[in-house]
């Protein structure tokens, strides 16, 4: 009939007349969580804007970043992409292995001890690792590959391995156990053995879910600040392929500098930047990652 | 026949595979134990430490930690609840609630380092907070909100449809439907959700280095604008300096206490949460 912006409003918030204070209580609390969230974004924006004047868009391709003179981000970029790809290769296969026993195999109780379990390892702190890394995987990576300096991307993006495994593995075991179960009862009517139900059936039913699952994890793996601070071995350039030599990510970068920088100038600017570039992929990988979960879940 | 024994082989396999992944949350626990208790001498939790952290105990980097988190959760837990009960309770939107689900995972899955780097700019440069504990505490309480905000949806969304009907019944409005029915039944969510914020809060290091933490000479702070020692970052600076072994043992035996916190903390959040869905099956 006649649309109007009332009209409109009513609909979005029903019954706007009978509101009574708590709810424009609750209003005023949504709008402060919408404020914050959006709020950073547009701060990172903002903020990373002297630098792209500067710099244009060579900010993106240039190799060098000295503090003071010319500031290039490629390499963390580079190194970001490094790591992260490195763990999700790592992890994938041994993700998928638990998800497949523990979806299909395992009796409901054991079922939620695993998940448990999962739980348990998602909330041990960055920190934990990182001591762990710093004083365990570096020494033991450097004897293990005859390295002078056992600070590499390599040991960064085993870390990381270790640290996803537990939100790849339940998220993708969630999508295998949302197969419904008639797939699986027909699949063995037809006289399918377990495994092949579960190779056949069920994992191709679930790859959505698998995929989210993968892109959520590489999200987090791309964030992870502390850890990979500490093994990392902080030394910006474009190396390559070659995982076997220090390098640097954008958190890397932005942890061993935000306290030199604190506050205004090119080089906070210049590090916002980066903010922003790790916020854009980071939010790339999460919106694509829900929207695979959620198809999977129908 | 050979189809059944590849069968087997890799059952076994992927049997193999659960049971390390299992084995590495027994390995951390056991290497943390083993390297962190040789640090607990006679009072390392009530002693201060000495020597740029080559001594004495972690007092008063407990301390900080514990007031980092529970400050953020204080001061995250009534805009997460409003914003949760806003969703649920009044909002009919389908569309808005989406959008802002959505934003909430987004929030969630953002690198922690950033919420540092903007909250600076905008708690300590714009309101002026400075490097202080009330900085921390309000980069880490907007840094927990999507954490608490699933928790409590998924609470008040668990709900049982009975309940509010009853309510809707007996004529309550909404403000004390909510206060009547949804909030006392929704209370052990709550609970479960607030100490999950706190584990976050407690095991995150990346947001507050830089903006709310020193690394020692400081006790409890003074004022609103003094920084505050914390575990996380007194492991930070210990595991960095490879030179002295002394300085590595105390920082395993901080990783220790941290990581127990956290530990018992999300360990209660699960009991809490098994007692309700039992609860909600009776």
């Amino acid at each position: 009939m006649n649309f109007s912006i009332g009209n409109y409003f009513r609909s979005t918030f029903s019954a706007t007349r009978n509101w009574e204070p708590l709810g424009w209580v609750f209003a005023g609390m949504n709008l402060i969580f919408l404020v914050f969230a959006v709020g950073l974004a547009i701060f990172l924006l903002v903020e990373s804007i002297p630098i792209v004047r500067l710099e244009g868009f060579e900010f993106w391709w240039g190799e060098d970043w000295w503090v003071g003179e010319t500031y290039g981000a490629l390499p963390m970029i580079w190194g970001s992409f490094i790591v992260t790809g490195l763990a999700v290769i790592l992890v994938l296969p041994i993700a998928l292995s638990g998800a497949l026993f523990t979806s299909e195999y395992l009796s409901p109780p054991f079922r939620r001890r695993v998940k448990g379990v999962m739980e348990l390892l998602a909330g041990v702190p960055g920190i934990i690792y990182g001591l762990l890394g710093v004083s365990l995987l570096t020494t033991g990576i450097k004897d293990a590959f005859n390295l002078l300096d056992g600070n590499t991307l390599f040991t960064a993006g085993c870390l990381l391995a270790i640290m996803i495994l537990p939100t790849v593995l339940t998220l993708s075991e969630d999508a295998l156990h949302s197969v419904p179960s008639e797939f699986r009862e027909a699949a063995e009517g037809l006289g399918l053995t377990k495994l092949q139900t579960a190779w056949r059936v069920v994992l191709p039913q679930s790859l959505s879910g698998i995929a989210g699952a993968m892109l959520l994890g590489i999200g987090r793996a791309m964030g992870e600040t502390i850890a990979v601070m500490l093994v990392i071995g902080s030394l910006d350039r474009v190396s390559g392929f070659n995982l076997f030599v220090s390098g640097q990510t954008i958190p890397s970068k932005l942890g061993r500098e935000a306290a030199e920088a604190l506050g205004s100038g090119e080089h906070w600017s210049a590090l916002m930047g980066l903010g922003l570039t790790l916020f854009l992929m980071v939010a790339v990988l999460t919106i694509f990652g829900n929207i695979f979960k959620h198809w999977s879940n129908r | 026949m050979t189809a059944i024994t590849i069968e087997k082989v890799v059952r076994v396999f992927i049997a193999g595979i659960t049971f390390i992944i299992i084995g590495l949350l027994v390995s951390i626990f056991s290497i943390m134990f083993i390297k962190g208790f040789p640090a607990f001498h006679d009072d390392f939790l009530f002693a201060e430490s000495k020597d740029f952290g080559r001594a004495g105990g972690v007092f008063y980097q407990s301390a900080g930690t514990l007031i980092l988190m529970t400050t953020a959760v204080l001061l995250s837990l009534p805009v997460a609840l409003g914003s949760v009960l806003f969703q649920t309770e009044y909002l009919a939107s389908g569309k808005f609630k989406t959008l802002l689900t959505q934003l909430t995972y987004l929030l969630n899955a953002t690198p922690t380092i950033l919420f540092g780097l903007v909250g600076y700019l905008f708690f300590g440069v714009y309101l002026d907070t400075g490097v202080s504990w009330v900085t921390g505490s309000m980069i880490l309480a907007v840094m927990i909100l999507p954490t608490l905000q699933v928790s409590l949806r998924e609470a008040v969304e668990a709900l049982p449809q009975k309940y509010r009907e009853a309510g809707m019944a007996l004529g309550l409005s909404r403000s004390s439907q909510i206060r009547r029915v949804i909030l006392p039944q929704c209370f052990y969510g709550i609970v479960t959700g607030v100490l999950l914020g706190l584990a976050r809060a407690a095991g995150e290091t990346a947001a507050i280095m830089f903006t709310a933490t020193t690394f020692s000479g400081i006790q409890f702070p003074q004022s609103f604008s003094d920084p505050v020692p914390t575990l996380q970052t007194h492991i930070l600076i210990l595991a960095q300096e490879a030179a002295h072994p002394e300085s590595i043992a105390q920082a395993w035996g901080s990783g220790l206490v941290l990581l127990g916190l956290v530990f018992i903390l999300t360990l209660m959040a699960w009991l809490i949460r098994t007692r309700v869905v039992m609860e909600s099956e009776l």
